[in-house]
């Protein structure tokens, strides 16, 4: 069975989560951490990176060379790209480029969750609570993934739910 | 495993360093600016490259990443440090730098003066350490990144103002590296940062994060 799955991977998770998740709101910028060595560390995807490994949950980063790349590229695209938009035209194009990846994916990267999924989690998260019905269900492998992602109670943290489409189970289980 | 890449491209000379230095069994094929060869960017992005699981890399510090780790090497904090900086403040600031100057028209000091603070952030990190590379004591991605990131302005390091000397040694030093020396004999072709211009005036004029002009 995968890792990901058993209890001690997840609560793991959940407190990796919830440390970039304050990092990210604590800081409106860039955000710095100092590690255990005194080292000053500077910006999200490096320090998210570093307490991946501290956590000793190595595997969301990826396991091959390949997988390893993939993810850090979406971990750069969240911070040069996602935090970038200064328009709605720039999110709509961010949507639909991310929409037409995820087609025929559940994950950013491979069959499996990783820093990737958890980082664009937190990065859209706002674009995604401000869609209409209408935009959602244009964006709709990026819903979809969104959805799946939230339902993880562990990233999902304190975060309100975004609810997809009426009447639907997930949109008010929680 | 295939690299695309296309004339002109400021983002092609950190890349072929990498491939050149990492990765010389990859395969490189030239293309025109606007063709798409990512299937799920609506927008033309090169650099870009093929995995051999038929996966894409499209964007250039990742491409070069993978080149590096392929090579049996490990990414360590301080690297990742170094290309996150990399994308998101050295890049934006030095994609408008760089348009003022081969675009605008700008002249090249000026411009340099617009990054000055990102240089000297660069110099200073560069001046506290006893080898001249920005991870522990060898070449690493980071320099190739960076090196390839401020190349397609800087060029020759007498453009640097004398008092980034860390800096400049740094830049004369990874310059003069043989693999280097081929990717830009190969895409400046002698030119300078001129041979840019028609790649980077097919894009839109780029703004720093603040939103302002690099030059007014």
């Amino acid at each position: 069975t995968l890792p990901q799955c058993n209890e001690a991977f997840l609560k793991t998770l959940e407190s990796v989560s919830h440390t970039i998740l304050s990092l990210q709101q604590k800081n409106s910028k860039i955000p710095v951490l100092q590690n255990k060595k005194g080292h000053r560390m500077v910006g999200l995807a490096t320090i998210a990176s570093y307490l991946v490994k501290e956590a000793k949950i190595e595997e969301i980063l990826g396991s091959t060379v390949e997988e390893k790349a993939i993810v850090q590229q979406w971990l750069e695209y969240r911070t040069s790209h996602i935090d970038r938009v200064s328009c709605w035209e720039d999110i709509r194009n961010i949507l639909k480029d991310l929409n037409h990846y995820l087609e025929d994916k559940v994950y950013f990267v491979e069959n499996m969750i990783t820093l990737a999924d958890i980082l664009i989690y937190y990065g859209l998260h706002p674009v995604i609570a401000g869609l209409s019905f209408q935009e959602k269900e244009t964006f709709v492998n990026v819903s979809r993934w969104f959805c799946h992602i939230q339902n993880y109670p562990s990233i999902q943290q304190h975060f309100p739910v975004v609810v997809f489409i009426k009447n639907r189970i997930y949109s008010t289980s929680h | 495993m295939s690299l695309f890449v296309s004339e002109g491209n400021p983002h092609g000379i950190k890349v072929l360093a990498a491939a050149n230095i990492w990765a010389e069994n990859v395969k490189t094929q030239w293309l025109q600016q606007h063709e798409k060869i990512v299937p799920f960017m609506s927008q033309p992005r090169l650099p870009a490259l093929q995995l051999d699981n038929g996966n894409y890399l499209f964007l250039s510090n990742a491409i070069c990443r993978y080149f590096f780790m392929s090579a049996g090497n490990d990414l360590c904090d301080l690297i990742n440090q170094w290309l996150e900086w990399e994308s998101v403040e050295l890049q934006p600031a030095l994609s408008a730098a760089l348009y003022a100057h081969v675009v605008q028209g700008k002249k090249k000091e000026d411009t340099i003066v617009a990054i000055h603070e990102l240089l000297s952030y660069l110099d200073h990190c560069l001046a506290e350490k006893s080898t001249p590379y920005l991870v522990n004591d060898k070449l690493s991605v980071a320099d190739i990144v960076v090196w390839g990131s401020v190349y397609p302005l800087i060029v020759d390091h007498s453009s640097l103002p004398d008092k980034f000397s860390s800096l400049k040694y740094w830049f004369k030093n990874i310059s003069q590296l043989e693999q280097c020396q081929k990717v830009v004999t190969l895409l400046l072709k002698n030119q300078g940062s001129s041979i840019f211009k028609t790649h980077l005036q097919k894009q839109p004029a780029p703004t720093i994060p603040s939103g302002k002009p690099v030059c007014s």
